[in-house]
């Protein structure tokens, strides 16, 4: 049974930072002080008598600490552990993973410097070893707070102490002791110089593409670093090729010599203004054992309440629920390649009382899945992220190939989710938020009921729209259909794409890489629409245009063709103007000649039932009245 | 508009304020003899409608315009049929509007 600890076994570690083989590292023994948790690990300072640098266990040494086999205290050898640099601080910690107790626990903190003065004697010769750098390249700097006796304390300014930190070092060394890593917040196009410290909290797979350009491949990572902060890096061809493997999902690396530019909004999975593309050039460094210090994926949770708003869109969704309920696997052909592909559908619930399936695909639905399945009975909290919304069943959720599963995750939302199920959640009937849905009303789909504004709200908020496109039902009357607008365009009857006419005869579909003799036209038409409170364009496409003029865009344009007396289409026009619709729109704003420009689209149309907006009517009344007392 | 002659909209509960004035309200038909229509108030009264020449046939719903004879009864002077579907509540909503928070928008 060992009884003390190992002489100057830290500052040993600490000035030989390559000290790699575990044989070596054998008989370090420390002691623990300052032992307390932090989530659901346990940080302490390990203590040689002389120095004591910060250090954690890793989770799974917990178990240990809980059952009292290490103590505050106690004594420790060191089996498996590594040397990290805490970047905020340019400190230093020991991450142990594998360590067993030894001897029992002591009664108070060993500070050897006290009892020997031989030891004192030592003390500044091995100062200056230990800050001495051992090679330019190593970013080394003595972290451990060193015991020294007390009388030896001399007030020092602060350029005595930074020399005697950095020693003589050559500037070079300098400059690379401490790393300066820059938070993604800060990171923008038109600097220069930079290295970031992040974490993989997501990979892509590598896709192959063809374009105009040629052929290629890329593949794309998510980056977040440790203040939550989350970027996009895109890597094309040889750079994807180099950095596919050196990825690795949950790693921490050092990144510099990347490219930024303003991120696609369209496209974008991830909460930042710009994104990155790595070139060959750049410079991609695992840093090791370093993972506390940077979250683990971070999520954005949409309420399943909130769902509809996503229906078809590109975004991608992150979603928290209560499994309900999960399916056995089954086996879908893909369609295009005949492949099959196993699928699990799971049905999840939170605190707005709705349900939804999530469907999970490929490796998810048989690994976390059948986890899932195993588990289902004690209703499992799971959060996921990158989630698709389509429009099966009203609303339903994909995995895609970058979606992330994680069950009963750590967090304040899981915990909150948890409690209500447990307190209410499973006593209520709940409803799936797919079956309010009407299908017709495709996109961004809500009922027509809920979020009605008026057109001012629309028109008097040109910022509000600059994030993503937000959807409004609005009650409002035609005022004007311009008659000599293009209304229509040449359309593919197979794929509704548009057709040019051919040289020959019959129109020709990009589409399709065909010829076909007919064509169809659809509408695209702009309309003024007018209510109480203003006025605004709309554009609405075929469907929508169609079911506020009442005719197809062939038979309009049949009327517009014939000769007469009274002009038909002049007619139709005006029969369809001043009539009043509930309108779902869709608001967007886009640049147009450097001039930013809101764009109000027609998603869905339908005809005013009086007695559901008396009732709408009626409800306001009655919020004013409320909100007024 | 002739003002001359305003009618206030009533339910079962507001009619017995104006006996003597002239309202107009909705009844759900529930049967019918020679000079009369009973009928069910929107806020669930029976209410009597008496008066010559009632339309035939009748609607589920019928509004009639007349004299409030007592606390559920109307002497008709115009019957309307309102047809088989009709928003009793927003109708009985409407009532007490009209006769509460905003009479003084009504005549």
């Amino acid at each position: 049974m060992q009884t003390s600890v190992t002489p100057d076994a830290i500052s040993t570690v600490l000035s030989n930072p390559s000290f790699d083989s575990s044989s070596d590292r054998s008989e370090i023994v420390v002691q623990v002080v300052d032992l307390k948790p932090i989530g659901n690990r346990y940080t302490f300072s390990a203590n040689d008598g002389k120095t004591k640098v910060k250090a954690m266990f890793t989770a799974s040494l917990t178990p240990e600490i809980i059952s009292g086999k290490i103590q505050n205290l106690g004594l420790i050898r060191l089996i498996d552990f590594t040397v990290n640099d805490i970047s905020s601080k340019s400190t230093k910690y020991f991450l142990v993973t594998k360590c067993e107790a030894v001897g029992s626990v002591l009664d108070s903190e060993i500070n050897l410097d006290s009892k020997s003065g031989e030891e004192e004697a030592r003390e500044p010769k091995k100062q200056k070893l230990e800050h001495s750098p051992v090679s330019p390249l190593n970013d080394v700097v003595s972290t451990g707070i060193t015991l020294k006796p007390k009388q030896e304390f001399v007030a020092k300014s602060a350029s005595q102490i930074m020399s005697e930190q950095r020693g003589n070092a050559a500037p070079a060394a300098r400059m690379a002791m401490t790393r300066r890593v820059h938070p993604l917040v800060s990171l923008n196009p038109y600097q220069g110089n930079w290295t970031i410290k992040v974490r993989v909290t997501n990979k892509g797979v590598m896709r192959n593409y063809k374009n105009a350009r040629g052929e290629g491949c890329v593949f794309n990572v998510e980056l977040t670093d440790e203040e939550g902060t989350q970027i996009q890096a895109t890597m094309f061809n040889d750079a994807a090729r180099k950095f596919f493997d050196r990825f690795q999902l949950g790693k921490v690396y050092y990144i510099s010599r990347g490219s930024l530019k303003l991120a696609n909004k369209q496209f974008k999975t991830v909460q930042n203004d710009y994104e990155m593309t790595l070139n060959e050039n750049s410079e991609v460094e695992e840093a090791s054992s370093e993972e506390m210090f940077i979250p683990e994926t971070k999520f954005n949770f949409v309420p399943i309440e909130e769902l509809g708003l996503y229906v078809n869109q590109k975004e991608l969704i992150d979603l928290i629920g209560v499994v309900q309920s999960v399916s056995p696997t089954m086996s879908i052909r893909r369609r295009t390649d005949n492949e099959m592909i196993p699928k699990r559908d799971i049905t999840l619930a939170d605190e707005s009382r709705k349900t939804v399936v999530v469907s999970l695909w490929n490796d998810l639905a048989t690994g976390i899945g059948q986890e899932l399945l195993d588990m289902a009975d004690q209703s499992p909290v799971i959060a996921i992220k990158s989630l698709k919304v389509g429009d099966f069943q009203g609303v339903s959720l994909s995995t895609i190939s970058r979606s992330n599963v994680v069950i009963n995750p750590e967090s304040p939302e899981a915990k909150k989710l948890k409690s209500w199920f447990d307190s209410e959640g499973k006593e209520i009937s709940m409803s799936s938020i797919g079956s309010g849905m009407s299908p017709s009303a495709k996109n961004g789909s809500r009922s027509l009921y809920t979020d009605r504004v008026l057109l001012s709200h629309i028109t008097s908020n040109p910022s509000l729209f600059e994030e993503k496109p937000v959807f409004f039902s609005t009650r409002a009357y035609i005022s004007f259909i311009k008659p000599d607008q293009t209304m229509w365009y040449q359309a593919c009857k197979t794929c509704n794409k548009k057709v040019t006419e051919a040289l020959d005869s019959g129109y020709w579909c990009e589409g399709c890489q065909r010829k076909y003799e007919e064509c169809s036209l659809r509408y695209i038409m702009a309309v003024k629409v007018t209510d109480s409170s203003g006025e605004t364009w709309i554009s609405s496409f075929n469907d929508e245009a169609e079911k506020i003029l009442g005719c197809s865009a062939d038979e309009l344009n049949k009327l517009k063709s014939e000769e007469g007396e009274v002009n038909e289409y002049q007619t139709k026009l005006k029969e369809a103007t001043w009539s009043s619709h509930v309108f779902r729109v869709s608001v967007t704003q886009n640049e147009y000649n450097g001039e930013k420009r809101q764009r109000v689209t027609v998603k869905g149309v339908a005809p005013l039932d009086f007695a559901a907006e008396t009732r709408l009517l009626l409800q306001d009344i009655s919020n004013k009245n409320k909100t007024s007392q | 508009m002739d003002t001359s002659s305003p009618s206030a909209f009533v339910n079962g509960a507001l009619l017995r304020r104006f006996i003597g004035q002239k309202v107009r309200t909705v009844i759900q038909v529930t049967g019918s003899e020679i000079g009369s229509v009973v009928g069910k108030s929107t806020d669930d009264l029976q209410i009597v409608v008496r008066g010559s020449s009632p339309p035939s046939p009748l609607t589920t719903y019928l509004e009639v315009i007349g004299i409030a004879e007592s606390d559920n009864a109307i002497r008709a002077e115009t019957w309307t049929n309102f047809g088989n579907t009709f928003d009793t509540q927003n109708y009985n909503e409407l009532c007490k509007l009209a006769n509460g928070e905003f009479k003084h928008l009504f005549i």
